[in-house]
């Protein structure tokens, strides 16, 4: 009796082993769809993020399967990675698969932050993904961002930036370059803050942009120690518009955090700060801040980030990715983003309802300044916290 | 078995549990962190650096100093106003100082957080304060914010009904018959306070001395929200150490000076306690 229930509970484990062995491969192309039209039907699209990320995902992918041009043709199903839990990264995990020589996966197509795709270019190469035919697209047609790596293999289709946001009340003309920002810090000292950098990408932004303006734009791209030597000269900037920043009682404050700042802005203690353009618009449209609160760009721009998509040579629905793609680049897909996450629109607004969003028309797209100095932030951070932060 | 050896095993086996649990979370790490803190951080090798880095940089010095200048401000200010609170509450029988001893727990029962904004929108430079001063055309700007005296307010109102509610529990341990004879052989109510009262209520006043310091040393919260970007409270000086520079090795360092930091106190702690036990012989 014993024996029979011991044989009985190890095949039960030998078969669930079995199972488990089969299917656990992600990237199989496990869903083949019904090929009613020719072509498969389902397409799988991946994504990593924040929550935020994924609910804005799924309110897309429930509009492309039910309402776009496409319902019907064909049925997108979201894979969505939540960041910082899984063990792989998507990025590891597209190039792992590219690397085993995996091909049909369920990788159609993927939705990529820059950072992504500038590692999973220089791990595996843009070759890996398809090379993309600009007639498919026909909405990316009057898209002017480009992404700076793999051009021609990634679509963007919305992007962020940090902007200079305003008090409009206090400040009816915005400075637009840098230069005229700094003689406008000097004419009304302790008016303007930005964030201890570490604390907030508006903060790093800002400190980072004002650095490298002295270096070549290669150098903002690159995480060669070379450069941390010709940092000298910003720092003097930094330390020269130091008098000019915010200060309570008796010295100056570079407070934590992006909402730090934007507290102060909002509050009225400071009529200027560096931020994100998505924090500011949300905040502002949910009546968090003030309505007179504005942003606007300087030149040479703060940084900002694209988001694109790309599709995998390795994935097994070119076509349904392409339509995936091009609906992402419509009114509707566009419109949703902004409403939701505040995202810059990529293509013309004017058939969008932009309502309490009007501001991100205004912003260049065309240009966006990215950054990338990897492993240099942190010597960046500690020389800041031990240079800048302590002239008090 | 015997019946002794019995009873031991039983009362090692209820130890145990608390005892494995306390080894693998607190020794453990602790001796791990001592030792990564002698360690380079690329070769692995014994140094000092890591030491001599927070001791020698000037930065980083300034943080420690200002660190025990927070920590003995609050000490100082709580302690004598948490013990002039703890003998009104003991000794005057009125319906104030009844009131008083309910609701001076109520800072006990906020969330830290809560507090810490709640107390950042009256005290900063557009918060209330400063628009009740417009009202009467005073442009009143504290300066607190971003500054030592302003955590020191919010850590005395952490620390002030902790302080008290140790010190009560002394002072009401204290016989009213002793007063009272003291009193009736005709002894001044200073003399009373200082040759009966305050000996019997220092151990209390010690001991939560070494609480309010310890429990500030490392605070993280009140720094991070109202502290100014330099110099900075050790706990946020940990934190970007570990965090934002990735320096894990000069992390532990800062660590083991915390710790040392905190155990000249619970030296202290320990002290009075053993005091004590000889007084009681």
């Amino acid at each position: 009796m014993k024996r029979r229930l011991l044989t009985m509970i190890l095949s039960a484990v030998m078969l669930a082993a079995c199972l488990t062995g089969c299917g656990g491969k992600a990237g199989d192309s496990g869903n083949s769809g019904d090929a009613g039209s020719g072509g498969k039907k389902a397409v799988s699209l991946w994504a990593t993020g924040s929550d935020n990320v994924r609910e804005i995902f799924e309110a897309l992918v429930s509009d492309f399967n039910t309402n776009s041009e496409y319902a019907g043709q064909y049925e997108v199903t979201l894979q969505f990675m939540l960041s910082g839990t899984g063990a792989q990264t998507l990025a590891d995990m597209l190039a792992a698969a590219s690397k085993a020589g995996q091909t049909n996966t369920d990788y159609d197509i993927v939705d990529l932050s820059g950072d992504d795709l500038s590692k999973l270019v220089s791990l595996i190469g843009q070759e890996q993904f398809v090379k993309l035919d600009s007639s498919k697209i026909p909405n990316a047609a009057s898209v002017e961002a480009k992404s700076s790596i793999a051009t021609d293999y990634c679509q963007p289709y919305r992007g962020t930036t940090v902007i200079l946001a305003y008090d409009s009340a206090k400040v009816p003309t915005p400075p637009a370059t840098m230069d005229e920002l700094v003689a406008w810090m000097k004419a009304n000292p302790g008016r303007f803050a930005y964030n201890t950098p570490g604390t907030g990408g508006a903060g790093d932004s800002f400190a980072r942009s004002s650095v490298y303006n002295f270096l070549p734009e290669e150098a903002f791209t690159s995480d060669d120690e070379k450069w941390i030597g010709e940092w000298d000269e910003g720092f003097n900037f930094l330390k020269e518009i130091h008098p000019y920043i915010y200060s309570s009682g008796g010295s100056v404050v570079y407070p934590n955090k992006n909402q730090g700042t934007l507290d102060l802005l909002n509050q009225g203690e400071i009529d200027m700060c560096p931020n994100w353009a998505d924090m500011v618009l949300s905040q502002r449209a949910s009546g968090e801040i003030k309505d007179s609160i504005k942003i606007t760009q300087i030149d040479p721009a703060l940084t900002g980030s694209l988001q694109s998509l790309v599709i995998p040579t390795f994935g097994s629905n070119t076509d349904g990715a392409y339509a995936f793609m091009n609906y992402m680049l419509s009114p509707a897909a566009q419109e949703l983003m902004v409403k939701q996450m505040a995202a810059i629109p990529l293509i013309d607004a004017s058939s969008m309802d932009m309502t309490g969003y009007e501001d991100l028309q205004g912003l260049d797209v065309s240009n966006f300044r990215l950054q990338s100095i990897g492993g240099l932030s942190t010597s960046f951070n500690e020389r800041w916290d031990s240079e800048i932060a302590t002239i008090g | 078995m015997s019946k002794n050896l019995k009873r031991n095993l039983v009362a090692y086996g209820l130890v145990l549990p608390a005892f494995l649990v306390v080894m693998l979370t607190v020794a453990y790490p602790i001796v791990l962190a001592v030792i990564q803190s002698f360690q380079d951080s690329k070769t692995g090798e014994f140094t000092l650096d890591n030491y001599t880095y927070f001791f020698t940089e000037p930065a980083q010095l300034k943080n420690i100093l200002y660190t025990l200048y927070v920590c003995l401000m609050t000490v100082a200010i709580a302690i004598v106003v948490a013990y002039l609170l703890a003998l009104y509450l003991r000794f005057v029988r009125s319906k104030i100082a009844k009131t008083i001893g309910t609701l001076y727990l109520v800072p006990r029962f906020v969330p830290a957080m809560c507090a810490v904004y709640a107390m950042i929108t009256i005290i900063r430079d557009s918060g209330l304060i400063n628009r009740i001063g417009l009202v009467f055309g005073h442009d009143v700007k504290l300066g607190l914010m971003y500054h030592a005296n302003g955590m020191i307010m919010m850590n005395l109102w952490f620390n002030i009904p902790f302080a008290a509610l140790m010190i009560t529990a002394g002072l009401g341990a204290i016989p009213d018959s002793i007063i009272e004879g003291a009193r009736d052989v005709g002894a001044s109510k200073f003399k009373v306070f200082t040759s009966m009262i305050l000996p019997l209520s220092i151990k209390d006043v010690v001991v939560a001395a070494t609480f309010v310091f310890m429990s500030n040393v490392g605070s993280f919260t009140t720094p991070y929200l109202m502290g100014g970007s330099a110099p900075k409270m050790l706990g946020i000086a940990l934190f970007d150490q570990f965090n934002k520079y990735l320096a894990y090795n000069r992390s532990a360092a800062l660590s083991v000076i915390m710790f040392l930091i905190c155990s000249v106190s619970a030296g202290v702690y320990i002290y009075t306690n053993l005091k004590e036990n000889e007084w009681e012989k």
